[in-house]
């Protein structure tokens, strides 16, 4: 490299430091997380190992022997400092003592045997059957419910009780609370009827959106180029509007206009048409309202680029294409549209990679109603992974989503960049004018 | 066809460019539009062809009153001075396009581009975008589409403005040839008074956004009719000698020297201000009417050499010779006026 590059380098180099911490790192964050099943459950730092009823069931599912299956329930009757402990605060000291004396640290398999060694006591047994069935339980020992801070510990226990060799992992791994690595993020998305029918919502609400933005950003840009410069300047700075608007004011002016008691119920209902919510009440009207809510926004961004390149084509062009007998459509046809490729390819593929991601209007206008007609892609990622009804988010399927979405992004881009065969794009004109 | 301007008027905003303007172009000539920057030759131009309107007066092409016609359908071929070529399409296309927006079919529009890609030497450049032509071919190419839908007029805007000397002495003689083998009438604007010198049929000097003179290159060389137009036209150009009338005489500024008026040339009171204007090929050393100096300037130019000679009272005459006269700069020569060419102007600037 040239002694000038690495000048470059150096003055880059802040830049590069910010886009590293503030775009990069979430990108491959959100590439790690998908290949975990962190979840609210799970916690993002380590777990324990515990044993419940539902790990049971599931490890019964999993098609664990019974024999083991009782094994972990009732890993046997331990005689240890715990026990005696609570031994002696229901029975008295002496009787623990007699008792640790002769059995500390024995394992009893039955709590009949445990029953019978206390009886045995020469100088304290305990006489009642019923007593001594409470003593006994005082010994019992289970994996159930007992929590094991490492994992150490837990093969200890499981040793300890006996468990099969074969049976070791499976149970390990279902009695860990924490998340781990897995690659099943992928296939399960894959499984659910719900992720392709986000899909579908996202094409719609993409393609729509999309058409929208392009078409009509060129209309106005078009238009605008036609006409008188004061009444130009007036429409341009109306159809910016919603673009500066915050948009959660824009929201609202929109539930406003749509509501049952809002603008387009009572001007219809001059007309004997009752009252609804015009947004939700219909797939179609929730689509309609969606498009056009993200559609106004886009389009005075493509209106602006689009005029901008317009105005910078050579009058003499334009000229030249009228003396030699173009109409106003051909005009536009045959002269401005070709060069408005590069503003054309850059908005559209901008505005895909943008629509795919965004879903703030969406969010705040129907939240993905009616009955999830609207829920796209990334406002699914949003749910499942940082906003979910039930509570349990899932960081790690939601991530996947969003991973989803990164490569499907830059598979468009690639998309577009050959449509629109980039490197003839890039080479310049020679003449001026 | 005749093109015939009539009181043409035309403002931007509260500027006055051009002011009651009558113009008439014979059919089949091509007059050039001469001009200083700035006095509205590509106002004239672009009025003709329609793109801009005309604030007053009428237009004809031949006796079709076409003032409201828009530029569509005036059927004008127009070459702009940076070409205004379509960039996005190879040369084929550029030139088919005035026959493509008339939907003619595509066999026409085959026969017709090569027939005139032929006409004007770009035949093997068809295929390629106007990037990858060179300036020339550039021109040639703007001249092509022009011309392809056989046009009735034909207007170029300082169309050789961008090209090398070289290749501007080629094209003037290929532009000229053209609109002689088509016989198309043919406005060119130009401020090189040399291109519209040899090229042109007629000239009509512009200045202000008026017409000043109008005709042919001869003859307003020889016979202007104001200091402005003897001023315009000339390589090297004419020098002038400021004064008065005195007696049947023409006193110099500053001085005692008085020069006879020649026979033929109204002398205007005593007293009042003339100007004598003398082109550098009738100051010559064996000339008659003999002034004295002492040499300023030498230029050598070529075949020629140019002297600029300083008077007594201080003007400067300038002389052109033939090489191998030996003069040096510092010389004291006395050389002599055509008596018969002098050009005399009154205070106003308009010839006696
Ligand atoms: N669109 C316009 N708006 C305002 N003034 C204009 C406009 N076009 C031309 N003018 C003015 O009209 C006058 C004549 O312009 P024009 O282009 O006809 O000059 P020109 O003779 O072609 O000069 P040049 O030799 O430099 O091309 C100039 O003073 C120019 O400033
Ligand atoms: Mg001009």
């Amino acid at each position: 490299m040239q002694r000038s590059s690495w000048l470059g380098l150096a003055f880059l180099s802040p830049a590069l430091v910010v886009v590293l911490l503030f775009f990069l790192i979430p990108v491959v964050l959100t590439g790690f997380f998908a290949f975990t099943n962190m979840s609210t459950a799970t916690g993002v730092k380590g777990g324990a190992y515990v044993l419940n009823t539902s790990g049971l069931r599931a490890l019964a599912d999993a098609g664990l022997p019974k024999s083991t299956l009782e094994q972990i329930e009732g890993a046997g009757y331990r005689v240890d400092a715990k026990g005696l402990e609570a031994l002696a605060a229901d029975f008295g000291q002496p009787v623990a003592d007699e008792f640790a004396s002769l059995h500390d640290g024995e394992v009893f398999s039955k709590r009949r045997d445990v029953e019978r060694a206390l009886k045995d006591l020469r100088s304290n047994p305990i006489r009642k059957t019923r007593d001594r069935k409470i003593a006994a339980d005082l010994f019992k020992r289970s994996l159930l419910n007992e929590r094991f801070d490492t994992l150490p510990g837990f093969e200890a226990a499981l040793e300890e009780a006996g468990i099969p060799d074969a049976d070791r992992p499976l149970i390990t791994q279902v009695a860990y609370t924490g998340w781990v690595w897995t690659t099943e993020n992928f296939g399960f998305l894959m499984s659910l009827d719900s992720t392709w029918q986000y899909a579908k919502n996202t094409i719609i609400y993409v393609v729509f959106t999309l058409s929208f933005n392009v078409l009509f950003g060129l209309f106005l840009a078009i238009a605008t180029f036609y006409l008188p410069s004061g009444q130009a300047a007036t429409f341009r700075a109306i159809w910016f509007l919603p673009r500066i608007l915050p948009p959660v004011l824009y929201i609202v002016m929109w539930r406003w206009f749509t509501w049952d008691t809002g603008f387009i119920s009572t001007v219809l209902s001059g007309f004997g048409v009752s009252p609804r919510n015009w947004m939700l009440d219909t797939e179609l009207h929730a689509w309609t309202t969606i498009v056009l809510i993200n559609g106004f926004v886009g389009a005075s961004m493509g209106m602006i680029v689009f005029s901008s390149a317009i105005r910078a084509i050579p009058s003499s062009m334009l000229y030249a294409s009228e003396v030699d007998g173009a109409s106003r459509l051909q005009q536009i046809w045959h002269i401005i549209l070709p060069q408005l490729r590069w503003p054309i390819l850059f908005i559209t593929s901008y505005q895909t990679m943008s629509l795919l991601t965004s879903f703030e209007y969406i969010y705040l206008a129907t939240d993905g109603g009616p009955g999830g007609a609207t829920e796209v892609w990334a406002l699914a990622a949003f749910h499942t992974a940082l906003n979910n009804y039930g509570g349990n988010l899932q960081y790690g399927l939601g991530a996947t989503y969003a991973l989803l979405l990164v490569i499907i992004g830059l598979a468009a881009s690639l998309a577009y960049l050959r449509l629109f065969n980039f490197r003839n794009l890039i080479q310049k004109p020679r003449i001026e004018g | 066809m005749r093109i015939s301007i009539e009181n043409f008027t035309k403002t931007f905003g509260d500027t006055t460019v051009i002011k009651d303007m009558s113009l008439e172009i014979r059919s089949g000539e091509m007059l050039a539009l001469l001009g200083p920057s700035g006095c509205g030759k590509s106002t004239t131009l672009f009025a003709i062809c329609g793109i801009h309107r005309m604030n007053g007066g009428r237009l004809l092409f031949g006796d079709k009153d076409v003032t409201r016609v828009s530029s569509q359908k005036r059927n004008v071929g127009v070459v702009f001075q940076n070409y205004a070529l379509y960039p996005h399409m190879n040369v084929f296309d550029n030139i088919a396009f005035p026959l493509k927006v008339r939907k003619e079919t595509r066999a026409e529009i085959d026969r017709k581009v090569q027939e005139i890609a032929n006409l004007v030497h770009i035949g093997e450049l068809l295929h390629r975008k106007p990037a990858q032509l060179s300036g020339g071919q550039q021109q040639r190419v703007a001249l092509a589409r022009a011309l392809v839908r056989e046009p009735d007029i034909l207007l170029l805007d300082e169309p050789l403005a961008n090209l090398d000397a070289k290749l501007r002495l080629e094209m003037r003689s290929e532009i000229r040839r053209i609109q002689q083998q088509t016989g198309i009438t043919a406005v060119l604007v130009t401020h090189d008074q040399v291109e519209a010198m040899s090229m042109c049929d007629r000239i009509a000097i512009m200045d202000n956004g008026k017409i000043v003179q109008l005709s042919s290159p001869k003859e307003m060389y020889e016979d202007p009719t104001s200091d402005f137009v003897a001023g315009f036209l000339g390589n090297p150009p004419i020098a002038f000698l400021e004064g008065k009338a005195a007696g049947g005489g023409f006193r110099l500024a500053n001085s005692e020297i008085t020069l006879p008026v020649p026979s033929g040339i109204t002398i205007p009171d005593h007293g009042a201000a003339m100007r004598f204007g003398i082109r550098p090929e009738f100051f010559q050393p064996n000339n008659g009417l003999k002034l004295n100096g002492k040499i300023s300037f030498v230029e050598t130019q070529g075949r020629e050499e140019l002297y600029d000679v300083m008077l007594e009272n201080g003007a400067v005459l300038r002389s052109i010779q033939s090489q191998g006269a030996g003069h040096k700069l510092g010389d004291e020569v006395s050389w002599g006026i055509a008596e018969d060419r002098i050009l005399a102007f009154g205070p106003d600037g308009r010839r006696l």
